[in-house]
């Protein structure tokens, strides 16, 4: 069974539909690339599984349990979009760390939040905090920054702090982590080791939807691609198959403007 | 110049001097203790997404801050009395309630604009990154929004508490006895002292030292929140 | 009328600062045994006794500006003194009550005694046409008149005065002693109150000054913290009038009018009246009747 079920998801901001008729399913394990031109609605797809944007029209469903339905407002209680978005991990184009916090406490801080309201929590508040620090010190080492813990993220490279955000998001073990063009905002030198990170999650069976420019990475990592252009979803399939034979010529045309860079 | 200083005269001077910086600083410490926190609550009046409440907020802080102070204290004071709502508590403390209650609103109200835009102008990716990770409206605020709002709003609001350290002369208006009236007691007379002029212009210094210790100690919290970016 | 537009004016001030904070700021009020609608806003006091009022309350808060030698303080000393400061005291003990000064801007003081925030002016108060419409008077108890006060050096040039046509001359704002100066063609700089007028002059900002005599004689001349000024020139015989009187004023319609009367009566029977001004000196201006 599909771990993601999509159906008909549709979006308009004002008169403008930026998203039409978008179904896809993701397996367990799978990961996902989504490309396309600027505006073609791929970072607002993203956006709607993370209920930071809401569909107008549309399902979604995670493990086979419909999480939003846009004819079903008791699917649309705040209170329950809180935990349902815990299904989803996110990385953001601009990373978004809080600058206030160290590193390991950006990773923890959800978590701890979140442990509050375990009944528990306050008999073993001393235990449990320190569970979560050290998960949060092992996935920040295990992202290349054990030396880094301690650290404000102005005190870290653009590559060191998307690294601490993918190891935040990971820190809540969401079913399906997500990525907003995680290279976008580096400097060209940094985006390898961000790629790094992510292949190995690949490798490691992580289920993800990454939205990228990066064809060669995609092609290379990505089980599925998708190609979006205005507002619809124009091709997908195998990552390979669509990125080295695509069959439709808006595709096509597309991925010609990356040939040189490959 | 010894002499001066240790006359009766100095000394009863400052003594008057004393008694009234005591009024002007409840006025100060009163104002911020209540209109800390009330601003924010105006604030969020003033960003609500409930139209009606938006406006009227909108409306409110615009009238208070388009009007002068000196104004909203004598309204206060007097217009409740003259048309039987209610009367302030007679002698010092009821004076000292009008003006507290006159101050704190229409310092609320500036407070208001500053954290709005303190709050505004944080990022909406912050807000964003809290959502994905499922913290609450009210964790977003105090776990990620405040702390980075303080850091921006730390600069104007010092601005407006040294103004404010000034404005409590203005409480005079309905003859509370701060350190300006009591420098004026000396010209017009007090304890048998008449016809002075340097008691008023000496409460400059109060003034000095005080906005001078009150400045550095927002600089130290400006330097304690350097520590991020 | 005048009055009721100011009323009004800050009424709706105050009803903008009010609806700042729906308002629940408006902390701690002390509850007003009289709440009449308000459109009987002057007459209240009519409808209810004010004697019992200050009486319930325990204390008679007598609203006051610094004016030698009525109500001042003696160096070193945080008493009020004074002609009236002395008789007001006698008065909230034949009342039962205590007594409390206020100082307040002279310029408010009728705002003062409707808000209740005073129950009465005893400061050597001119019973002038504006304080008797806006207040209820007494009986006079003082008289006096409105004095020229300049610089001693200068006294030449003010000798037999008749007008002030020409003159810069401060005046306490609001004071008889303004509409004195007005009506003799100066140009007037109001200033707080009367001791500030003394400033001016002395300052060499204005070039004389229009007080009453009392203070006048109390506050200038040799052994003063004027010593340098002097006065002369009764302005109510230069204006043709007669001398002014001082009276106690207290809310329109309000029996502590009748309760003074009658106290006043009593002090000058007992001979205590002519003792307390003989203290400060105004055994011949006080009212003997």
């Amino acid at each position: 069974m599909a771990i993601l079920d999509v159906h008909n998801i549709e979006k308009h901001f004002g008169s403008t539909r930026v998203l039409e008729d978008i179904s896809f399913s993701l397996e367990k394990g799978q990961s996902l690339a989504i490309i396309g031109s600027s505006g073609s609605g791929k970072t607002t797809l993203l956006r709607c599984l993370n209920f930071l944007e809401k569909p107008d029209q549309g399902s979604i469903a995670v493990n086979g349990n419909v999480i939003f339905d846009a004819s079903d407002p008791a699917t649309q209680r705040e209170s329950e979009v809180r935990k349902k978005r815990l299904h989803f991990g996110m990385v953001f184009q601009s990373f978004n760390l809080f600058p206030q916090y160290t590193a390991l406490k950006n990773v923890t801080l959800a978590k701890e939040l979140l442990s509050q309201e375990r009944p528990d929590f306050k008999q073993n508040k001393k235990a449990i905090l320190d569970e979560i620090q050290a998960e949060g010190e092992a996935l920040l080492a295990k992202m290349g920054l054990a030396e880094r813990c301690n650290h404000y993220p102005s005190q870290l490279s653009g590559g060191q702090q998307q690294r601490v955000a993918i190891a935040r998001a990971l820190a809540l073990h969401p079913d399906i982590l997500c990525f907003d063009e995680p290279t976008s905002a580096l400097d060209p030198e940094l985006t390898g080791e961000v790629l790094k990170v992510i292949r190995s999650l690949a490798e490691q069976k992580t289920t993800m939807i990454i939205v990228t420019h990066e064809m060669a990475f995609a092609r290379d990592v990505a089980d599925e691609v998708i190609f979006m252009d205005g507002g619809v979803i124009v091709e997908k399939g195998p990552a390979r198959e669509v990125i080295e034979h695509p069959r439709e010529e808006r595709t096509r045309q597309f991925l010609s403007r990356y040939a040189d860079a490959n | 110049m010894i002499e001066f200083f240790t006359s009766d005269t100095f000394q009863t001077v400052l003594a008057a001097l004393n008694s009234g910086f005591l009024k002007t600083l409840q006025i100060f410490f009163f104002t911020l203790v209540g209109a800390l926190p009330l601003g924010l609550v105006i604030s969020f009046g003033s960003m609500s997404r409930f139209t009606p409440l938006r406006w009227v907020t909108r409306t409110v802080v615009w009238a208070i801050r388009g009007t002068p102070l000196v104004l909203q204290i004598i309204a206060l004071f007097y217009v409740p009395g003259i048309q039987k709502w209610f009367t302030w508590p007679s002698g010092e403390s009821g004076r000292m309630t009008a003006v507290c209650v006159a101050f704190i609103i229409n310092y609320a109200c500036y407070f208001s604009e500053i954290y709005r835009g303190g709050i505004q102008g944080v990022p909406k990716g912050q807000q964003e990154a809290g959502q994905v990770l499922g913290m609450t409206k009210s964790q977003i605020f105090f776990h990620i929004t405040l702390l980075q709002m303080i850091k921006r709003i730390v600069p104007p609001m010092s601005n407006e508490i040294i103004t404010l350290v000034k404005d409590t002369s203005l409480a005079r208006v309905i003859a509370l006895q701060e350190v300006i009236w009591m420098g004026e007691s000396f010209m017009k007379g007090n304890s048998g002292i008449s016809g002075l002029v340097w008691p008023l212009f000496f409460t400059a210094v109060y003034y000095l030292v005080f906005s001078g210790i009150v400045t550095m100690l927002l600089g130290k919290l400006e330097r304690k929140l350097a520590f991020f970016q | 009328m005048n009055k009721k537009l100011l009323s009004l004016a800050l009424a709706g001030a105050l009803g903008l600062s009010l609806t700042a904070c729906g308002g629940g700021t408006t902390s701690q009020p002390s509850t007003n045994p009289s709440t009449q609608p308000s459109d009987a806003q002057e007459s209240a006091a009519q409808t209810e006794s004010d004697l019992q009022y200050v009486k319930d309350k325990g204390t008679l808060v007598v609203g006051i500006t610094y004016f030698e030698p009525m109500d001042y303080k003696a160096e070193g000393s945080d008493e009020w003194i004074g002609f009236d400061a002395d008789m007001a005291k006698e008065f909230a003990e034949s009342l039962g009550v205590s007594v409390e000064f206020q100082e307040i801007t002279w310029d408010y003081k009728v705002e003062e005694l409707n808000s209740k925030a005073i129950d009465c002016v005893w400061n050597g108060m001119t019973l002038t046409d504006e304080v008797l419409s806006a207040m209820g008077t007494s009986n006079p108890y003082c008289t006096n008149y409105q004095v020229l006060v300049y610089s001693s050096d200068k006294a030449a040039d003010f000798e037999g005065l008749t007008s002030l046509e020409g003159l810069n001359v401060a005046v306490e704002s609001g004071s008889a002693g303004e509409d004195a100066a007005v009506a003799l063609g100066a140009t007037t700089v109001p200033v707080q109150s009367q001791a500030n007028t003394l400033m001016e002059v002395a300052a060499g900002t204005s070039d004389a000054a229009v007080i009453d005599v009392l203070m006048a004689a109390a506050m200038t001349g040799e052994g003063t913290s004027y010593a340098d000024l002097s006065y002369s020139l009764n302005l109510n015989d230069a204006q043709g009038l007669e001398s002014e009187e001082y009276g106690v004023g207290f809310r329109q319609g309000s029996d502590l009018v009748d309760a003074f009367n009658s106290f006043w009566a009593d002090e000058v029977a007992s001979g205590s009246a002519l003792e307390i001004a003989t203290t400060y000196g105004l055994q011949d201006a006080v009212i003997l009747e």
